[in-house]
C-alpha cells in the first residue's frame, strides 16, 4: 500500500518571491525519496503544497491520480505528515493527542483505541502515554509526531527534517524506522543532512531555487562522497548563475 | 455532526479549559457580577430606607411612600444587566484571542490543516467552543438576576429576555473576537482588535456633532448600547436578534475567509 506522486509545473509565488518555479517531479510508489537542497530552495514549500496545506499558484500535484488542488481532503486522508520541529498540541496528554489525531483522520471510533494502543507500542511511548506532551523530551515529542502521522497507516508519509535536535541514538533509530517504511509506504523525506539522505533514501532530488536541478539514484549516492559532490556542483552552479545575473544587471 | 468536527470541538474545549485563562475569566465574571449586584441591592435598600423612613419628609413625596420609579427593576435588575454586558465586553476577548492566533504562532495549524478536516469544520469547531464558553459564563452568573426576579416578582420573561439578549450579544462579541484572532498570529493584536471593534460599536454619540442628522440616526441604529436596556425590560425585538445574528455571521465569515486565504496565500 504505497502511493505514486506526480508534480507537474508547480509554481508557488509569495509576492515577487518565486518559491517553486515550474517544479516537476515523479516519485515512484514504495520509494523513500529524499529532497535536498540549500536553504530557500523550495523543499518545505513543496511539502506544504504536496500535503494540501498551501495551494500552488499554478500547476498541480497528483497522488495516485488524485489532485491536491481539486480534492485536497481526499489526498490528506492518504497521507501522514511529520512537520519540521514537532508541532503538537502540547497541552494534551500523549494518548489524548493520538485519539484526537485519529479522530481528525477519520479512524472509526470503534477502531480508535486499538490504533492508539498500536501506535504507542510501535513508537515506545508506553511509559509516557499519560504525560502531557509539553513535559516530554524532544526525542519523545518526535516519536509522538511520527506516531500521529502513521496512526491511520497511510500510503504516503511526508517527513520534514526529522532528526533536527535529536541525540545520535535517536537519529539512528529514526533513520532505521524511515528505511523500514519504504516498500510498504512511499516516504518523502526532506533533509539538510546529506548523510541522512544516503542512509535512508532510494533516490534524491537536488532542489535549487524552486526547481529540481539534479536527480541521484541510490547507487550514485553511495559512490564515496558522490552526493556531496553533486550537491556542491548544483549549488556552485547556482551561485555562478546568480553572480552572472548580478553582473548583467550592473551593466 | 461529523467525527472530525466532534474531535476538533473536544480539542478546542480541552485547550480552553487546560488554560488558566478560562478559570480566571470565569472567576472574574462571577465575582464582579456578584459585587456589582450587591452594590445595586445595597443602594436600592438605602433608597428604600430613605423614602420609607417616617422621620424624613421630602417635598413632592408622601412620607413613607417610595416613588414609583424606585423599584427593583429600575434599581437592581436593569443596572445589573448593564454591568453583565460590560463584563462580557471586557472578558470575552481574553478567551477568543488565542483560538486562531495561537495555532498560527505555534505552527499547529500546519498539523491541523494537513488532516482531512474541512476549513468550515475548523471554523465551526472554534466558534462553537467559544459560544459554549459564553453560555457557561452567563449560566454561572444567572443566580443574581434570578434573585432580583424572585424578590421583585418581575416575572420570568424578564430573566428569559435578558439572558437570550445577553447570549446573542456575547456570541456576537465572541464571533468578532474570533475573526480578529484569525487575522493575526499575535494574541495581543487579536485582543486589542477584539476590544476596539465593540468599543467603536458601543455608542456613536460622539460622532453626532460631526455628521448629518440622517447619518447620526443610522449610526444610532448600529450602536450596541441601546440594546442592553430593552432586554432587561423583558423585551426581545427582532431587529436586535437580526443585528446580533448579522455580527455573528460577519465574524464567522471573516474567520473562514481568513483560513481560505491562508491556504491560498
Amino acid at each position: 500500500m504505497s502511493a505514486k506522486i506526480e508534480a507537474k509545473g508547480v509554481t508557488k509565488r509569495f509576492g515577487d518571491v518565486v518559491a517553486l518555479d515550474d517544479f516537476t517531479l515523479e516519485i515512484p510508489p514504495g520509494s523513500v525519496f529524499g529532497l535536498i537542497g540549500p536553504n530557500g530552495s523550495g523543499k518545505t514549500t513543496f511539502l506544504r503544497v504536496l500535503t494540501g496545506y498551501w495551494l500552488p499558484t499554478s500547476g498541480d500535484v497528483w497522488i495516485d491520480g488524485q489532485s491536491v488542488v481539486a480534492s485536497p481532503h481526499r489526498v490528506q486522508q492518504r497521507l501522514g505528515y511529520v512537520c519540521e520541529q514537532p508541532k503538537l498540541y502540547t497541552d494534551h496528554r500523549v494518548d489524548a493527542f493520538l485519539r484526537l489525531m485519529g479522530g481528525l483522520r477519520g479512524i472509526p471510533r470503534h477502531d480508535l483505541a486499538d490504533a492508539v494502543d498500536a501506535a504507542v507500542r510501535r513508537f515506545g511511548l508506553e511509559e509516557v502515554r499519560r504525560r502531557r506532551i509539553a513535559v516530554l523530551s524532544k526525542g519523545f515529542q518526535q516519536r509522538v509526531s511520527l506516531a500521529q502521522a502513521l496512526l491511520h497507516d497511510p500510503p504516503l508519509i511526508v517527513i520534514d527534517e526529522p532528526t533536527v535536535g535529536l541525540d545520535p541514538r535517536q537519529q539512528i533509530e529514526l533513520r532505521r524506522l524511515i528505511r523500514s517504511l519504504g516498500g510498504s509506504h512511499t516516504v518523502v523525506l526532506c533533509t539538510h543532512q546529506l548523510g541522512e539522505a544516503e542512509i535512508c533514501c532510494d533516490r534524491v532530488a537536488l532542489l535549487d531555487r524552486g526547481r529540481v536541478s539534479r536527480m541521484a539514484s541510490a547507487e550514485e549516492m553511495r559512490e564515496g562522497g558522490a552526493l556531496e559532490r553533486l550537491f556542491l556542483e548544483a549549488t556552485h552552479r547556482a551561485e555562478e548563475e546568480q553572480a552572472e545575473r548580478r553582473g548583467e544587471e550592473r551593466e | 455532526m461529523t467525527q472530525r468536527l466532534w474531535a476538533l470541538l473536544c480539542k478546542e474545549l480541552h485547550s480552553l479549559f487546560a488554560s488558566p485563562i478560562a478559570y480566571v475569566v470565569l472567576t472574574a465574571f462571577v465575582s464582579l457580577s456578584a459585587i456589582f449586584f450587591f452594590q445595586h441591592v445595597v443602594t436600592y435598600n438605602r433608597l428604600l430606607f430613605l423614602f420609607q423612613g417616617e422621620a424624613i419628609g421630602m417635598a413632592g413625596f408622601d412620607a413613607g411612600t417610595p416613588p414609583r420609579q424606585l423599584n427593583i427593576l429600575e434599581e437592581v435588575f436593569i443596572p445589573t444587566s448593564g454591568d453583565l454586558s460590560l463584563l462580557l465586553l471586557a472578558l470575552i476577548p481574553l478567551i477568543t484571542m488565542r483560538m486562531f492566533a495561537e495555532e498560527k504562532a505555534t505552527g499547529t495549524d500546519e498539523l491541523l490543516l494537513t488532516t482531512p478536516i474541512r476549513l468550515w469544520e475548523v471554523a465551526v469547531a472554534k466558534h462553537a467552543a467559544a459560544y459554549f464558553f459564553v453560555f457557561l459564563l452567563l449560566a454561572t452568573s444567572s443566580v443574581f438576576p434570578a434573585v432580583a426576579i424572585e424578590k421583585g416578582r418581575l416575572g420570568l420573561e424578564h430573566l428569559l429576555a435578558l439572558y437570550l439578549g445577553q447570549l446573542g450579544y456575547g456570541v456576537a462579541l465572541a464571533a468578532i473576537g474570533l475573526a480578529c484572532s484569525s487575522l493575526t498570529r499575535s494574541q495581543i493584536v487579536a485582543a486589542v482588535l477584539a476590544y476596539a471593534i465593540p468599543f467603536v460599536l458601543l455608542d456613536f454619540g460622539w460622532l453626532e456633532p460631526l455628521v448629518s442628522e440622517g447619518v447620526a440616526s443610522f449610526l444610532g441604529q448600529l450602536a450596541l448600547q441601546e440594546r442592553f436596556e430593552t432586554f432587561a425590560r423583558g423585551v426581545l425585538e427582532l431587529r436586535h436578534a437580526v443585528y446580533f445574528a448579522g455580527l455573528t455571521s460577519i465574524g464567522f465569515t471573516v474567520s473562514l475567509t481568513s483560513l481560505e486565504l491562508g491556504r491560498a496565500r
